[in-house]
């Protein structure tokens, strides 16, 4: 595997490739959640298979792999473990799950900002100023996309807490349109 | 002939009405930009754009998704050719001589020989397809359960074969996208099956969010991690009509690539991906001065993009007439058509015809419309390459969330998109291929109904499945090329074809 670890990092006396073994050990823990997960379902018959014979078959199998990976780790000389990022999947995944929580209560244009600029500290490169700007173009252009042109009931504004900003929105919403609409005459 | 002409003819009819047309030319647009800019893959796109084709009729949606996927496929040797930067994976060949060929400041001719090429491929693919969906289907309506679950494993055999990591690993990445096909209520006992409880997937997982988690989160990830700096050439992309010479060395390579392409996509385990390799391969045995490859020899280009265009073409057989998904983007298209109530498989030549057929003639007009963007659109695409990554995946990221918000309006949903971001994330650090994952999760739900229809029929008699002569025949051909992919000296080689890639 050339992907995970461009440097082999220094390999144990017992343990001669590291990847192998997490890979292994990881199906291991897949196969267990899965086996137990299905542990009460009946296998049934052949000529009449239950719920739990797909999944547990499987789960036995994936197990199986996982230990052939596990034991040839002892064997076989391989691949160091990966670097895994933390700043990286923590930032993103954080952004995207703010997005899932935020966006039925303040709607998009609270949400999509707060998921934009959330990911985008990602990246230690990323300005600030440069950063606020495409969070408030991206999000109007994905208003205008889904929103208006494609009519999808994602929630766009906050109309539960800000009502009071409901005429002026819609005020807005039309003297944009008639714009649009000016425009593409 | 006359039945091909006249289906062809309606096909015309559905895809040549304005609607579809812009579908179609909006599909292409997408799918080219989708295929320059690197980190954005066809299939975290076609998962965010399915939100938008809701409105639309099945018909047009299909268009445009397919269009989306064979421009990408287009679109990603712009950048092969420009940044040395594959924008798809399939577009890895051509790095190694379109590169070179702009390095000389040929990037016109390189950029348009493989515009060319791949028109003609896409051309005669689109021919393959209209030729041969009848016959295809025909054989499909005499494949009963036992055949279906063994023609299957050679789908998911073929997969590990062509898969890029070990053979023990990419089994094992399909058996646990079998295992996640299991989850939700079992549909013929009514029993909870690992929903831990969650009212939320006991339909089963949405094959959407194992998509955009996989393959839009967890590619972001990883490209966060590698420099994402590119150096964008600076020389003259120079004249973008081939000389006669060109064409004269290049026609050759592009026969034997559109024909090879076209073969190796008919295969139900991602023959397509192999496209581009075997024909590279192919020509440089053939040259005369094999040294010239690498060095910017246009056939080294001519040839793969020929291929790869043909076998994006010839990879919609296997769903269309048989309802098997051979490749991980074709697996979407399965949820796309799900989501318009179609069933994939063989009915739906017979029953919706102006579907099929409109697909199939909207391809050829696709072709046609990307020759007319890739070409003079260069500049504009060059310039999107310009935009930096830091502004490029919050932005992926947001419409990453919007799309898959929208698929059920479930903000659950996009909860569980995390999990398997991090779920892929884990899986690539693990040194796992995530892409052989979605083929079992597709294929696992298939394969089990079959299963247990094969087993009902012949009374939980196993042997059923090597006493019908075709089920054994598929079967004895997944073992063997299991047998192959172990073997050391031919797993060598297949090594080699993929190395000359790296």
């Amino acid at each position: 595997m050339s992907d995970p670890s461009p440097e082999r990092e220094r390999v144990g006396p017992l343990i001669r490739s590291p990847l192998d073994l997490a890979g292994g050990l990881f199906l291991i823990a897949i196969a267990v959640v899965g086996y137990a997960g299905t542990f009460s379902l009946s296998l049934g018959q052949l000529s009449d298979i239950g719920a739990g014979m797909m999944p547990k078959v499987v789960a036995v199998l994936v197990g199986a792999f996982g230990c052939i990976l596990a034991l040839q780790s002892f064997v076989v000389l391989g691949d160091g473990l990966a670097r895994w990022g933390v700043r990286g999947p923590l930032l993103l995944l954080s952004a995207a799950l703010l997005f899932a929580f935020a966006v039925r209560p303040l709607g998009l244009v609270i949400a999509g900002p707060l998921a934009f600029l959330v990911a985008a500290l990602a990246d230690r490169s990323t300005r600030f100023v440069e950063a606020v700007i495409a969070a408030i173009v991206a999000t109007l252009f994905c208003g205008l996309l889904f929103k208006e042109l494609l009519s999808l009931p994602i929630p766009f504004d906050p109309r539960d807490i800000l009502g009071f900003l409901h005429g002026p929105y819609d005020a807005l919403k039309v003297a944009i349109k008639g714009l649009v609409m000016a425009i593409s005459r | 002939m006359i039945d091909l002409s006249d289906n062809l003819l309606l096909g015309m009819s559905v895809a040549l009405s304005l609607q579809n047309l812009t579908l179609c030319f909006l599909g292409c647009l997408i799918g080219t930009l989708v295929g320059v800019l690197p980190g954005v893959g066809p299939i975290a796109t076609i998962t965010m754009l399915l939100p938008i084709t809701f409105g639309l009729d099945p018909v047009g949606a299909l268009i445009m998704l397919a269009g989306i996927y064979y421009g990408a496929q287009y679109g990603g040797s712009t950048t092969a050719i420009l940044v040395n930067i594959p924008g798809e994976a399939s577009a890895v060949v051509t790095t190694l001589d379109g590169h070179q060929m702009a390095k000389q400041g040929r990037a016109g001719v390189a950029l348009g020989i493989a515009a060319i090429g791949s028109f003609i491929a896409g051309c005669v693919g689109t021919l393959i397809i209209a030729s041969l969906a009848g016959p295809m289907t025909r054989m499909a309506l005499l494949f009963g359960p036992a055949d279906y679950f063994a023609l299957m494993v050679l789908g998911l055999m073929l997969a590990v074969v062509l898969a890029h990591g070990s053979v023990r690993r990419t089994i094992a990445i399909i058996l646990v996208g079998i295992l996640l096909s299991t989850v939700g209520v079992d549909l013929e006992t009514g029993q909870d099956r690992l929903t831990f409880g969650w009212n939320e997937i006991a339909d089963g997982i949405d094959v959407a969010i194992i998509a955009m988690g996989m393959f839009g989160f967890a590619e972001i990830l990883r490209n966060l991690e590698t420099d994402q700096s590119q150096e964008i050439m600076k020389a003259r992309i120079g004249n973008l009509l081939p000389s006669r010479a060109d064409f004269g060395q290049s026609a050759m390579p592009i026969a034997r690539g559109t024909l090879l392409g076209g073969l190796l996509g008919l295969l139900p385990g991602n023959g397509s991906v192999l496209g581009p390799f075997a024909s590279y391969t192919l020509e440089k045995k053939l040259a005369k001065d094999p040294s010239r490859f690498g060095k910017g020899a246009i056939e080294g280009v001519a040839g793969p993009e020929s291929a790869n265009n043909a076998s994006a073409q010839t990879s919609f057989i296997p769903l269309l007439t048989l309802g098997i998904p051979p490749n991980a983007v074709m697996a979407l298209m399965v949820g796309a058509m799900t989501i318009h109530g179609i069933v994939p498989g063989p009915q739906i030549i017979t029953k919706q015809p102006e579907l099929f057929w409109g697909m199939i003639a909207s391809m050829w007009i696709g072709n046609l419309m990307l020759l007319v963007i890739n070409l003079p659109l260069i500049g504009l695409w060059v310039r999107f390459l310009k935009v930096p990554y830091r502004l490029m995946f919050p932005s992926i990221l947001l419409f990453c969330c919007i799309g898959i918000y929208s698929v059920n309006n479930s903000a659950f949903d996009v909860v569980l998109t995390v999990g398997f971001g991090l779920f892929g994330y884990a899986l690539i650090k693990f040194g796992f291929e995530p892409a052989p994952l979605l083929l079992g999760f597709v294929l696992g739900r298939l394969l089990e109904e079959k299963l247990r229809q094969a087993l009902v029929i012949s009374g939980g008699e196993f042997m059923t499945f090597l006493n019908r002569p075709l089920s054994a025949g598929l079967l004895a051909l997944a073992a063997l090329l299991v047998l192959i992919a172990v073997l050391p000296a031919i797993r060598k080689s297949r090594d080699e074809v993929f190395q000359s890639a790296d």
